[in-house]
């Protein structure tokens, strides 16, 4: 059955079952992923999935369902579930919209990328992976190496009379490359999306892998103190993407943010600046509406330290007396409405990263952090997580670090950033969603721990 | 769930381009999920997920395609660009199936199906009160309640035709303690490879109290001081800490390609002689047991260190080719969507002879951590790091006070080496696992035990 016909039957039954204002949400998705290890196909995964979410307001409540086949059986399954579903929850309701004045163009669909072919592709990651083991003679191995590329398209029809359809497509690379120096292992990584398959150059990126990787050893212990800290673009990309969250009037509402009551009010030193903008050509999270149907543009979260706004759907926005800032987000179609960022970032300013490391007289930088999903609170703002970086002194990085711990808080680094690089990038880091980018920051001071 | 002439097509296309064998993973699932939070259920979402992924290999090559098509054209379809991979002719044809039947191991007299959702939000109610009322200090509470049914039929080239049902249960508590600006969380997350009935049987007002007792307890708590201390892990969910050091680097993912610090060292010592670790999908009803992995294989019980000794590894399918080892009934995956690799169970340290009270009496300076958050691995260096949900210093053999914000960093194969004492008291707990394919349920345990030498991190600073 087709999509139309679908929720044709869908909706007409839905009425017969009283149901008043009925959405469908249609996603589909096309992947292609593949992995080499030495010159042999690793893994090679194609796939073509789509599914549905079903909203509908019965008894003047909202009920929620999905499902991955589209068949009589299934309508049936919507409508119960949703039916039950509509009576059990107690919150204040959803409504299914009717559409906002105007949508912008989408222009998240790059031609020349879906001409790109599987070989093409495959002799991408060949010649890199070429390059990886010409550059070095420490390099044993790859642990990660793998590229993806997807196009997925979005619609939303409903009773309301709104129909909407988007499509966007991208590539992603990634590739850790090991190396081994006497009994110490490290790992490097590279990684990347983009909709322009010619800008990656696979010398430049087994270069940056290999670079990174032997950049590490030779790890020293230092004394356990606190450090001014340089957060290299990419570990800011990823602390900040962990507790964005926090601007999520959803979390707000529920007591969960500290931001709570704080728009207008100065959260940050007054050179940081926050945007939020679904515009962004190559942005991963890019869109024209969110998962309601509301018209997104970009947006100043945070001017100049002050918070200007909250990020809102529908249904946060109401309870403030605010217009919706189209942040309405759903993970998938399995996914429930929630808030989330698009493409969330921290504004860059002029200087380069080697100036900001040359300003540093003793600190730490750190170029990599795990154990965001669980060490950091973003309740409390409080985090302690694993960090790999190096030793800076009298303005040049002198060594690198065993592993350590940065710990401090969210909520007071804010305040505490001194510097910004020009330098920004959008992070690999996906422990919160939203696509989140940040430049490199010097923080006046963390606690770091050293094994 | 698919007609048995239409998987044998599939099998066969699969095979067309010189594939050695060629298997289909089906899955209908249906699951829901609700959440409660301040009192009130704030969502409902009830699905159903379908799909086909369809796996080619060729010597050491692994091909996936997978589908929500599942018509027989949609199929062909999804095979044939697999089978472009390879590129070869064909070599064999699939052999005729041999029904295997699944005796299941785990009973289930409630699906969840057939329970009305008001029955569920009921307990996620009776959890939500225990919880709110245990303090004045509990701001806010919420309660996630999940059920599924995973119907799944797996058949291959080898001739194996096998289905199996999975129905699990969870409900998880978060309590968040505040006082002025200060907040703290806590947290438990029962679940079990059962139906409704294990909700209904379960000791609420132990693990709604816990989450609760937890946040107020951290809320009054100092800061962690950082630095080089002896940490006495609890038991249950303690043992994510061994999952993440040293279980991730006993999958075949990790030891095929020598990414492993494990890799070749099967005989070998690798931990202290009071470390045993096993593997048991098979523990009744567990969280993380199976009755086949995702490859059609029963699950079984892997003793992976004994006394201390490597004695073997997490197979799947495909990894068994390049090490040369059979599969240990290993091969997982979260859905259809992902190709299975090996991966855990429920995975735990075997009891030791002491008790909690003469491991805490014997420590003189250190950290205790009562419950653990999660944490991370990096299989190549085996560094990992955790959260600790809930600590306290040890002072003169006795619990102190309560600290906040400890991590604990290490290096998996050097802790394991560094356990020092371990207790008697066993206990599992339930927890999601995230790897290549995909997130699992999977049950960490434990006895509480001592590591004799830990980096504990925390923003107090040195001691």
């Amino acid at each position: 059955m087709n999509l139309l016909e679908f929720k044709d039957l869908l909706f007409k039954a839905g009425q017969e079952h009283g149901f008043t204002d009925m959405e469908l949400a249609y996603e589909r998705e096309e992947k292609f992923g593949c992995e080499l290890y030495k010159g042999e196909i690793d893994s090679y995964d194609t796939s073509e999935v789509f599914g549905v979410a079903f909203r509908g307001v019965f008894n003047g409540k909202m009920g929620n369902s999905f499902s991955e086949k589209l068949d009589e059986e299934s309508i049936q399954f919507l409508l119960e579930n949703a039916k039950e579903n509509s009576q059990i929850v107690e919150e204040e309701n959803e409504e299914i919209f009717a559409g906002s004045e105007s949508y912008e163009e989408g222009t998240f669909y790059s031609e020349p990328l879906r001409e790109v072919s599987i070989p093409e592709k495959m002799n991408l990651l060949k010649e890199i992976e070429k390059y990886i083991y010409e550059y070095d003679e420490r390099v044993t191995g790859t642990d990660y190496f793998q590229l993806s590329s997807a196009e997925t398209e979005r619609a939303l029809l409903n009773s309301k009379g709104l129909s909407l359809q988007e499509k966007q497509n991208y590539l992603g690379l990634y590739v850790s490359v090991v190396v081994k120096q006497g009994d110490e292992i490290k790992n490097g990584a590279y990684s990347k999306f983009t909709k322009d398959f010619e800008s990656l150059n696979p010398q430049e990126i087994a270069k940056q892998a290999v670079e990174e990787a032997l950049s590490q050893l030779g790890a020293k212990s230092i004394d356990s103190k606190n450090y001014r800290v340089l957060l290299r673009h990419d570990a800011a990309g990823s602390l900040f993407n962990t507790f964005s969250p926090i601007f999520s009037a959803e979390r707000t509402q529920k007591g969960e943010s500290l931001l709570k009551d704080k728009v207008g009010e100065g959260i940050a030193v007054s050179t940081l600046t926050i945007v939020d903008d679904p515009t962004l050509k190559e942005g991963l999270l890019s869109r024209t509406f969110d998962s309601e149907g509301v018209a997104t543009s970009k947006r100043v979260v945070v001017e100049e330290g002050k918070l200007v706004t909250l990020l809102h759907n529908q249904k946060t926005a109401k309870k403030e007396g605010v217009q919706s800032t189209g942040h309405g987000y759903k993970a998938s179609y399995k996914g429930t409405l929630t808030v989330a960022p698009t493409n969330l970032f921290i504004q860059p300013s002029e200087k380069s990263f080697e100036e900001l490391v040359a300003s540093i007289e003793e600190g730490v930088l750190i170029t990599d952090l795990s154990g965001l999903h669980s060490g950091a609170n973003s309740v409390s703002g409080d985090f302690s997580v694993a960090a790999s970086g190096f030793y800076i002194k009298n303005g040049k990085i002198e060594t690198s670090v065993n592993q350590m711990t940065i710990a401090g808080n969210f909520f007071e680094l804010l305040n505490q950033v001194e510097d910004f690089g020009s330098d920004l990038e959008f992070a690999m880091s996906f422990v919160a969603p939203g696509y989140i980018g940040s430049p490199s920051l010097i923080i006046k001071e963390l606690a770091v721990t050293v094994e | 769930m698919l007609s048995k002439s239409v998987i044998e097509d599939v099998l066969n296309a699969a095979l067309e381009t010189g594939g050695d064998f060629s298997e289909v993973f089906v899955e209908d699932r249906y699951t829901n999920n609700l959440s409660l939070q301040g009192g009130k259920v704030d969502s409902s979402m009830s699905g159903r997920d379908f799909g086909v992924g369809i796996r080619i290999f060729k010597g050491l090559q692994s091909v996936y395609a997978y589908t929500t098509d599942s018509s027989r054209e949609g199929l062909l379809k999804a095979a044939r660009n697999a089978a472009h991979a390879i590129n070869g002719e064909r070599i064999i044809q699939p052999q005729a199936f041999v029904n295997q039947l699944v005796v299941s191991e785990h009973p289930i007299p409630l699906n969840p199906r057939e329970v009305e959702k008001i029955r569920k939000v009921n307990v996620m109610k009776k959890a939500y009160e225990i919880a709110k009322n245990y303090h004045s200090l509990i701001q806010q509470v919420t309660v996630r309640y999940m059920d599924e049914e995973q119907n799944v039929l797996i058949a291959n080239s080898e001739g194996k035709f096998v289905e199996d049902r999975r129905v699990r249960s969870r409900i998880a508590i978060q309590s968040i303690a505040a006082d002025g600006n200060r907040m703290q969380n806590g947290f438990y997350g029962p679940g079990a490879h059962s139906g409704f009935e294990f909700l209904e049987n379960l000791n609420l007002e132990h693990y709604a109290t816990e989450s609760s007792r937890i946040a107020v307890a951290m809320l009054g708590a100092d800061p962690c001081p950082s630095g080089k201390f002896p940490v006495i892990i609890d038991n249950e969910f303690g043992g994510v800490i061994f999952h993440e050091a040293c279980g991730h680097g006993l999958e075949a993912s990790a030891v095929a390609k020598n990414n492993s610090v494990f890799a070749n060292r099967i005989g070998e010592k690798v931990a202290s002689n009071l470390v045993t670790y096993i593997d048991d999908g098979t523990l009744q009803n567990e969280w993380g047991s199976i009755n086949i992995d995702d490859e059609g294989e029963k699950v079984g019980k892997n003793v992976l260190i004994e006394n201390g000794i490597l004695k073997g590894y997490l197979i799947d399918k495909f990894n068994s080719r390049r090490m040369e080892m059979p599969s240990t009934g290993s091969g997982r995956r979260q859905n259809y969507r992902f190709a299975p690799t090996s991966r855990m169970t429920n995975t735990f340290i075997a009891p030791g002879a002491s008790t909690r009270e003469e491991i805490i009496s014997n420590t003189e300076n250190g950290i205790f951590a009562r419950y653990m958050g999660g944490g991370q691995v990096n299989p190549t260096t085996g560094d990992y790091n955790f959260a600790v949900m809930e600590a306290y210093l040890v002072k003169n053999g006795k619990i102190d006070k309560p600290v906040r914000g400890a991590t604990l960093i290490g290096n998996g194969p050097k802790t394991l080496h560094l356990v020092d004492m371990v207790g008697n008291n066993l206990a599992h707990g339930a927890g999601m696992c995230g790897a290549s394919s995909g997130s699992l349920p999977v049950n960490v345990g434990q006895p509480t035990l001592r590591v004799s030498e830990m980096t504990v991190g925390g923003r107090k600073g040195e001691e």
